[in-house]
């Protein structure tokens, strides 16, 4: 009897585990499909003035609306929320006329007063994108001109303003200040709860693990691809391990990857069912040495450094798809310059910087830190070892946590001898990579180097408050040939960006402004049955 | 027994105080900024320093320890500096996915380890006895996140029959909730196909999971059936006509089990641990990955209330397996 219950028993197990659905290609929402799209990164926080990064800001750009968009590869800045703008002749005042017929998922409105609230929101916060503004502009600087027109006005000429304005989203004052708690501004309830007027809103949120999100019908923008064929929403599904995201691909849970390696992406090409789009990045990587402190302080270590590099080889790391830096600002930096006489490898020069340099007459080793599982940076840092080696320089490699790193590189004492530093920019403005190059920048991530020329730092300052463009350019070039002169950094590459999706996912549009894995789901649709 | 009970529960006490010491010294002592994470990579200078203040991370230590001591004693376990949301409210989130998988993983390998033990016992040097023995090897030497990505690979990609991560589909919504159990909700809310869902997204990972108890259980019960299979007892049961299956079952594996409780304590501990690798390969929403992501950003307060939960729950078990060894054997008791 014991043993007749048993089978029994394992046999209704078995077949509760067979009846289940099996998994499909793409989901459905009744007629509409739902594309499941994967990266690594959670998105921890989804308030849009405490936080970005690229997972975040992916969902931030679903659920809300800014006041204009950049788009398109170069990235081009346009209307959005705003039809047309305009600034005073020193860029200290801009205006923007904003459309007539955006609203809130909650059906209201989003008129000057949203604006003028959202903007006072993130500078009053002073957390994650008010460094891009909080210099130039104060809450009691923006003003609801009427309905439809908002004004800022910022407290110095700051020309890259504009530049900035897609990050800066619009939230319903009504929502967030019906969920505020103890004067945190509603920061607890965003966290995890959107008020926004975006092409999607939200339906579920598993931090950590999977968001869902559904398209708005009635979206006043409306869609691009037409509303028969739009999604009817979208899902994030975290997936912490490329194996497993790749995994989840090939058996059809998802649709759309991110993140997987350039070994994956050469081998997923080969597969005529999938599309690897494969676009030139604007991350720039670079060896950042410290110009003040220990052997890397001698400039002309950095350039023997520098000129021993194996650049040929930087490429080759992703297998071919990146570009080397010709600048220390990507092509697609307004004022990009290519810069004559940027390092490449050349041992003779290398030998002769290095005889000029004190520390490295009795052989030396220095220190290259990079990011505890960025195998990137691992194999980066083996390509520098190889090339430093004719130089009888021993390179130790370190591989620390990024907060270990940021830790260390946030002062000069402690800033590595070398680190591996990845920047994506986060506007077209030059003045977002000049700006790294600041001593106000020292101790942060990209400043690692301390970087230590006045001069430059002058015309820096200079350039960002001149509103004329045919003043700027020349100082932009400038400061990139000094740059590169200073030898502060080995320029190393640009790697290309990367996906996988499934050949029935449609509109991909890819824009180099979008950070690492970001993708604009506003345009995409999946033409399967 | 009670004073048994009571001896016990004071050493607790006293352990995890230890464990608190220990996680706030270690959490501290890491060369990491977290205020700089939570600022955001761009943060200048200022607002890295706000966020500092406002997380209290520019108070003395003594002073940021004595405050954590103090919301431990009210129930408090911080505020995640990344998220913001209380570490508490996280745990109550995570912890039942990472129960169920233990849980599950539990049963599997008691349920497997024990019967495969005595098997193994039983038919002693047999091909049976290698085959159990070449598998219990295996499952203590291979790596977990190596079978759980082989696993997945073949399982659920090549062959598949089983999902590749998760806990339910995508568009399946958990059951109601009663003890967050998605398995127990769905069985009590008569859900049977959530139930066969959940089911079929929880083996991987519990298998993966289970591997290295199920061999350290098979093997402790092997040993410990061999011994008495050939003690005078079991030898005079046997003169008597009593059945092998009888001797086995009703007089052989309850002196052998008392060992192999102390190992299922011990290995609760390890898999609770274990579940870090196991959830961050399978996606599974537990405190493991919790504890991934906090670990990554430097975020203290989670990864130490991570810490203490383990801690509390292998304490708790290990309490449970010494009143157990009590209970079972009269001689502890009596000492």
């Amino acid at each position: 009897m014991r043993r007749s219950c048993i089978i029994i028993v394992t046999t209704a197990v078995v077949l509760a585990i067979a009846a289940a659905a099996p998994a499909v290609a793409f989901e459905r929402a009744g007629d509409r499909k739902i594309l499941v799209f994967s990266g690594g990164q959670p998105v921890p926080v989804l308030d849009p003035h405490v936080r970005y990064d690229w997972s975040t800001r992916m969902a931030q750009q679903s659920f809300y609306d800014a006041l204009a968009k950049y788009n398109g590869n170069p990235p081009q800045l346009g209307p959005w929320l705003a039809e047309t703008w305009e600034s005073n002749p020193d860029a200290t005042e801009w205006t923007f006329h904003l459309v007539h017929n955006a609203k809130f998922h909650n059906g209201d409105p989003l008129d000057a007063e949203a604006v003028r609230y959202s903007y006072a929101r993130g500078l009053r916060l002073n957390k994650g994108i008010a460094w891009m503004l909080k210099d130039f502009l104060a809450p009691d600087g923006i003003e609801a001109v009427d309905p439809h027109t908002v004004r800022f006005k910022l407290n110095k000429p700051y020309a890259a303003f504009i530049s900035f304005v897609p990050w800066w989203y619009i939230v319903s004052p009504k929502e967030v200040s019906a969920h505020e708690e103890g004067g945190d501004d509603g920061q607890k309830w965003l966290t995890e709860h959107e008020a926004g007027s975006g092409p999607f809103k939200m339906t579920r949120w598993e931090t950590n693990t999977l968001y869902q999100a559904e398209a708005v019908p009635d979206y006043w923008r409306g869609w691009p691809q037409g509303d028969d064929k739009r999604l009817g929403g979208f899902i994030y599904r975290v997936i912490r391990e490329a194996p497993p995201r790749r995994a989840a691909l090939a058996r059809g849970e998802v649709d759309f990857v991110t993140e997987l390696t350039p070994d994956d992406y050469d081998e997923l090409a080969k597969n005529p069912d999938y599309v690897v789009p494969n676009e030139r990045g604007m991350t720039t990587f670079g060896i950042k040495f410290n110009n003040q402190s220990g052997p890397t302080a001698d400039i002309n270590l950095r350039k023997a450094i520098a000129y021993a590099m194996d650049y040929d080889a930087l490429v080759a790391v992703y297998n071919g798809k990146a570009t080397l830096e010709t600048s220390p600002f990507p092509p697609a930096i307004g004022g990009y310059e290519a810069v004559p006489g940027i390092p490449r490898k050349d041992l003779a020069m290398a030998k002769d910087y290095l005889a000029k340099a004190p520390a490295a007459t009795n052989g030396l080793e220095l220190e290259y830190v990079y990011v505890q599982g960025l195998e990137e940076e691992r194999r980066i840092g083996l390509v520098l070892l190889s090339a430093l080696q004719p130089l009888g320089i021993k390179v130790n490699m370190v591989a620390e946590p990024w907060p270990t790193l940021v830790a260390r590189g946030s002062k000069l004492e402690t800033s590595p001898n070398m680190s591996a530093v990845f920047v994506t920019p986060v506007s077209t403005d030059p003045d977002v990579i000049a700006y790294q190059y600041h001593k106000n920048s020292w101790g942060q991530y990209f400043g690692m180097s301390f970087y230590n020329d006045p001069q430059v730092w002058t015309e820096i300052d200079e350039a960002r408050a001149e509103p004329d463009w045919a003043k700027r350019a020349p100082l932009y070039r400038k400061i990139q040939d000094q740059i590169v002169t200073d030898a502060p950094e080995v320029f190393g590459m640009m790697a290309n960006r990367q996906w996988t999706y499934h050949i029935y996912v449609k509109g991909f549009v890819y824009s180099p402004i979008r950070l690492t894995g970001e993708v604009d789901m506003y345009p995409l649709w999946i033409d399967a049955k | 027994m009670l004073r048994y009970a009571l001896r016990r529960i004071a050493l607790l006490g006293l352990m995890l105080f230890g464990l608190v010491c220990i996680t706030f010294t270690i959490s501290n002592i890491a060369p990491a900024d977290p205020a700089a994470l939570a600022a955001g990579p761009d943060a200048d200078r200022a607002t890295v320093e706000s966020v500092r203040h406002e997380y209290g991370l520019d108070k003395p230590l003594a002073q940021q320890f004595a405050t954590y001591v103090t919301g431990l004693a009210q129930g408090r376990l911080g505020r995640s500096i990344v998220t913001g949301r209380p570490v508490f409210d996280d745990l109550c989130r995570y912890f039942p996915a990472t129960f169920e998988l233990v849980l599950l993983s539990m049963l599997l390998a008691v349920g497997l380890g024990v019967p495969l033990g005595m098997l193994s016992a039983v038919y002693k040097d047999g091909w049976i006895d290698h085959s159990v023995r070449v598998f219990a090897v295996s499952g203590i030497a291979l790596p977990t996140f190596w079978c759980g990505l082989i696993l997945q690979l073949v399982v659920a990609v090549q062959l598949g029959w089983l999902p590749t991560g998760g806990r339910l589909s995508l568009l399946t919504s958990p059951p109601a909730p009663i003890t967050h159990l998605f398995l127990v909700d769905a069985l009590l809310r008569g859900e049977w196909s959530t139930f066969g869902e959940a089911l079929r997204y929880s083996l991987l990972p519990a298998v993966v999971l289970s591997l290295p108890c199920l061999a350290s259980v098979l093997r402790v019960n092997r040993a410990e059936m061999v011994d008495i299979l050939e003690s005078d007892y079991v030898t005079a049961a046997r003169a008597h006509g009593i059945s092998s299956f009888r001797i086995v079952t009703r007089y052989a594996l309850k002196n052998a089990m008392l060992p192999t409780l102390a190992i299922i304590g011990l290995r609760y501990g390890w898999m609770l641990g274990g579940t870090v690798i196991v959830e961050t390969v399978f996606d599974w929403p537990g405190i493991g990955l919790y504890a991934v992501s906090s670990a990554i950003a430097s975020d203290f307060e989670p990864i130490m209330g991570v810490t203490l939960l383990i801690g509390v729950n292998f304490m708790l078990v290990n309490l449970a397996v010494d009143l157990a060894y009590g209970w079972l054997d009269p001689r502890l008791r009596a000492a």
